[in-house]
């Protein structure tokens, strides 16, 4: 990986304080480089949801700043989300809508024209291969090829990020790797990618770097095999499990 | 054992805390409709012994059957109120001397009553309102039926001093009297019943809050359940992420409302065109004319001006529903959202339908005007009853509280507040660390 590919996000001191005392986020900071995927990894209610809401700009920030390609989530959140796609964990489609509507629909949110409509259209046609069942409606659809259909409406735009929470939960072992295969063909094209998964097999597999987050805060950023090597560990999740439980007796 | 174990999973799952708060706030709305209602049938007795009577007669049969008016029986004393007319104009007349009803003893009476004819009394009342209780005049009804007593015993014990009765003697004590009626609405007077009137328009009268009730209800909940399964299936998270203005998603989503609810309008009004429920069945030409020159006719302007409030009603409500769906955690939690916007529904639905709001004490009648929804459960009677302050009123403060309500409903969408809202409900204090669960 060339170190010096210009980043497409930059996280700054980025906190959220839901209430006097409760951050949710603190003092975040890391980046992620044209071609990366980048993944956070981290135990229930670390932080995790929320980092990835404020830089899709669903929240705002108590503290600090993102910069997506160029853009702030503060001063340009419009910008922003020109520039990035979001997959939230267990999100649903527009049950009503039949697969190839729901694809056309959110065509049409990135689009600036009607060829570029059919050319996402198509594009996602061929990622989610749902065949002539894009012609039915989603509420037909099983947990599996719903969450095809929502991976390949994030992916069909080709945004300069892609934030994918839990990509292939739900996913069968085929479809999984179908999917994996996928997003590392995508970032060798240039697609950035921030993940969040519990599935350390998968980050392992997918991730150049990744950051370690708990309660609020990013604890450890490195690559997955660096990561290993300087815990003296077998794989990333005896790293994740050292790095969680060292700050949990240290008085967290 | 088992059998009380799967009977006490069953009442947990059954009286659970929506429920009770639901029963309580029947409790207490029956209680506060009780109490209204209890007024206003006191208000009706203590009217029924207050008799307005002019006697353009004033013989001493008249006088007679005036003190027999005071006291009928031994253990009842009615207040009866001589008034003298400045002018035919009676609808002037009422609004001179500031009461709703009162009985005409016409120069001739006692003529009539002597000749061995029957004799005939006026009944002027006033008509305000649709509503049920609104037109009920209990004390000019009795002072009728007293007279109608006076003469026939009057007529009786002559009419028998002289022998056996003939035929039309029976006939004549049977009715001695007639009454001549006329309805007042407005400055406007027909010779009409009031009952013949209401029986007319009580279908209508009936219809209107009951099909505003409904719509309400429907429409909250379609737009709560809308609303919160955006939220809940994480599609809004996933739309607010796209480069598009938060402004367009909502105003898109109550322009949509504003169809389907000018659509629900439409509909209802078509619906109480045809809708003829009337009792007394074909009144007849000539009073359909009568009802027409009262003005009481739901012509293109009267369905214009509900409609309008119709679709305002409409419009608060969804965004009143849109705020609170916001606020869902779950599918169970959307329905307990409805439930405060069905207590304020529910108590101003049945409120209009038995009582003339405009008439109520003060506080019970400006608690009444602060429910937006209360002014389109009156539109028939604003509308109607030429109210045109109390309608522009209602429709002015309709109008600001939708603003109050879509700026709300915009600064949730274009906040955090549509995301987190919700989350600390009902969440324990007891965490340790500060930054857990989020």
């Amino acid at each position: 990986m060339d170190d010096n590919r210009p980043s497409v996000l930059r996280v700054e001191h980025l906190s959220k304080q839901y209430k006097k005392g409760v951050y949710a986020s603190r003092d975040v900071t890391f980046d992620v480089k044209e071609g990366e995927i980048f993944a956070l990894i981290g135990p229930n209610g670390a932080g995790k949801t929320t980092t990835i809401r404020m830089i899709a700009t669903l929240l705002k920030p108590t503290e600090g700043d993102a910069i997506v390609g160029g853009c702030s989530i503060k001063t340009d959140p419009a910008g922003v989300r020109r520039n990035l796609t979001y997959l939230p964990d267990e999100a649903g489609a527009y049950k009503n809508m039949k697969g190839r509507q729901y694809l056309k629909f959110m065509a049409e949110m990135y689009a600036e024209n009607r060829e570029q409509v059919a050319e996402y259209v198509k594009a996602a046609e061929g990622i989610c291969k749902l065949g002539d069942r894009l012609d039915d409606k989603i509420e037909t659809y099983s947990r599996g090829m719903t969450r095809k259909l929502l991976l390949a409406r994030t992916i069909m735009s080709k945004p300069k990020i892609a934030i994918l929470d839990e990509p292939t939960s739900g996913l069968d072992i085929i479809n999984a790797l179908e999917i994996r295969r996928m997003i590392k063909e995508l970032a060798a094209e240039g697609m950035s990618f921030l993940l969040s998964s519990h599935n350390m097999l998968e980050i392992e597999f997918l991730s150049d770097r990744v950051g370690i987050i708990a309660r609020g805060h990013l604890l450890e950023v490195g690559r997955p095999a660096e990561l290993v090597e300087s815990y003296h560990a077998e794989n990333l999740e005896e790293v994740f499990e050292m790095e969680v439980m060292k700050k949990d007796v240290t008085g967290w | 054992m088992k059998f009380m174990s799967l009977l006490k999973k069953e009442l947990r799952e059954m009286l659970n805390t929506q429920t009770i708060f639901m029963l309580v706030l029947m409790l207490f709305m029956m209680y506060g409709m009780g109490g209204m209602l209890n007024k206003s049938a006191e208000k009706a007795s203590e009217e029924s012994s207050r008799i307005t009577i002019c006697d353009q007669d004033d013989t001493k049969f008249t006088q007679s059957v005036l003190k027999f008016l005071e006291h009928p029986t031994s253990d009842m004393t009615n207040e009866v109120k001589k008034i003298t007319l400045e002018s035919d104009d009676y609808a002037k007349e009422l609004d001179r001397l500031n009461i709703k009803s009162f009985v005409i003893i016409p120069e001739g009476f006692t003529d009539k009553i002597n000749a061995g004819e029957q004799a005939e009394v006026t009944y002027v009342s006033q008509m305000t309102s649709m509503s049920m209780m609104s037109n009920v005049n209990v004390g000019s009804e009795t002072a009728l039926q007293l007279i109608s007593s006076a003469v026939k015993t009057a007529m009786y014990s002559d009419l028998t001093s002289r022998g056996k009765l003939t035929d039309k003697e029976s006939k004549l004590i049977e009715a001695p009297v007639t009454v001549n009626e006329h309805t007042i609405v407005g400055s406007k007077s027909e010779n009409i019943s009031q009952l013949i009137l209401y029986s007319s328009l009580y279908s209508r009268s009936l219809f209107m809050p009951m099909a505003v009730y409904i719509l309400i209800l429907l429409g909250s909940q379609s737009m709560i359940n809308a609303v919160s399964a955006e939220k809940l299936d994480k599609t809004l998270e996933t739309l607010l992420s796209a480069p598009i203005s938060r402004l367009h998603v909502i105003s898109a989503k109550m322009l949509a409302a504003a169809v389907v609810a000018l659509l629900n309008a439409v509909v209802y009004m078509i619906g109480m065109n045809n809708l003829n429920l009337s009792p007394a069945g074909d009144i007849g030409e000539e009073y359909s004319k009568m009802i027409e020159k009262l003005g009481l006719v739901f012509d293109f302007r009267a369905y214009l001006l509900i409609g309008i409030q119709m679709m305002l009603t409409m419009l608060i409500s969804l965004s009143i529903s849109m705020i609170l769906g916001a606020f869902a955690k779950n599918i169970k939690s959307s329905q307990t959202l409805l439930l405060p916007l069905m207590f304020v529904t529910i108590v101003p639905f049945m409120a209009c339908m038995f009582l003339d709001v405009s008439t109520l004490p003060g506080a019970v009648r400006y608690l009444l005007y602060a429910i937006p929804f209360t002014h389109t459960f009156m539109a028939s009677d604003t509308v109607m009853f030429g109210k045109t302050e109390l309608y522009t009123a209602g429709l002015i403060y309709q109008a600001v509280f939708l603003v109050i309500c879509m700026t709300i409903a915009v600064r949730i969408f274009t906040s955090d507040y549509i995301f987190t809202a919700g989350e600390f409900i009902g969440r324990k204090k007891k965490k340790k660390h500060p930054e857990e669960d989020m």
